[in-house]
């Protein structure tokens, strides 16, 4: 059963009982009125509260979440495009990440309280899209830039990157790259990632059904 | 209503708030959209607060007035 329907069958219960309560204000005079008081006008609301806050935030690491907004979808078809040498898509099209979370785990930090600057980012989205100019997708930047524990999250340790034949073939490079100094988009390097200004000018894959 | 006491008119009150807030945490749960997720925590979460204080306070209140 998917937790957003569980926390819709407590949310329910719960306003049931405090419809009781409301109506009839008279059972919290005995004891088990009052027990009952305190679950349905205490517990179970803060339970309810706590568990739609813990499903919106799992809900909100979701690819489908991201692209809901009219500005993502540029970002949501770049993720189509028949190239290996587009980060985004390669990554998408070949599960080298989650797809169904695919926006989140490259776009988050990965530190302590990462998660929640995340979304304290995701609010300033929110605010500009609603209440401020959204630029046009070409000209969405990042806030800050890719950071390069993004990627080493994954690929730090793996041979393929270790022993990468461009990576060593100079020693100051890894040890640049792994201290955030030289980004992993440089150009030259994996600098290809959403190229949202030539969408109309490559080849998309047709994922299979 | 005739007879009912401050307690009672502030359990009524909490209960109406809190009834309140879990309706816009159920619209919100049906929607997948950001908006929803800010509605959620701001206006469904402050009216829940709401509610969950006023009834503490109803509790504390009377105790008090004991």
């Amino acid at each position: 059963m998917p937790a957003t329907t569980l926390v819709a069958i407590l949310v329910l219960i719960t306003a049931a009982l405090i419809v009781v309560v409301v109506l009839r204000p008279g059972l919290v005079s005995t004891p088990t009125g009052k027990i009952l008081a305190f679950i349905a006008l205490f517990l179970l609301p803060v339970l309810c509260g706590a568990m739609g806050v813990s499903t919106d935030m799992e809900r909100s690491t979701t690819t489908a979440f991201c692209l809901s907004c009219h500005t993502m979808d540029s970002y949501g078809k770049s993720l189509y495009i028949d190239d290996p040498n587009h980060i985004p898509a390669a990554h998408f099209q070949n599960h080298r990440v989650d797809p169904e979370h695919v926006c989140y785990t490259c776009h988050t930090d990965y530190a302590m309280f990462g998660t929640l600057k995340v979304k304290i980012g995701g609010l300033r989205h929110v605010y500009v899209y609603y209440l401020g100019t959204p630029p046009a997708p070409e000209n969405i930047k990042l806030y800050k830039p890719f950071n390069n524990a993004n990627c080493l999250h994954c690929h730090s340790g793996a041979r393929s990157f270790e022993e990468g034949a461009t990576h060593n073939a100079d020693p100051a490079t890894m040890v640049a790259v792994k201290s955030n100094k030289l980004s992993c988009m440089s150009s030259g390097c994996h600098d290809t990632v959403h190229d949202i200004a030539h969408l109309n000018e490559v080849k998309f894959w047709k994922e299979p059904k | 209503m005739p007879g009912i006491g401050p307690m009672r008119k502030r359990l009524q009150a909490a209960g109406i708030l809190l009834i309140a807030g879990l309706l816009i945490e159920a619209a919100c749960l049906l929607s997948p959209r950001p908006i929803a997720f800010v509605i959620f925590v701001s206006i469904g979460g402050l009216l829940m607060f709401a509610g969950v204080t006023l009834y503490l306070f109803s509790l504390v209140s009377t105790r008090t007035n004991h």
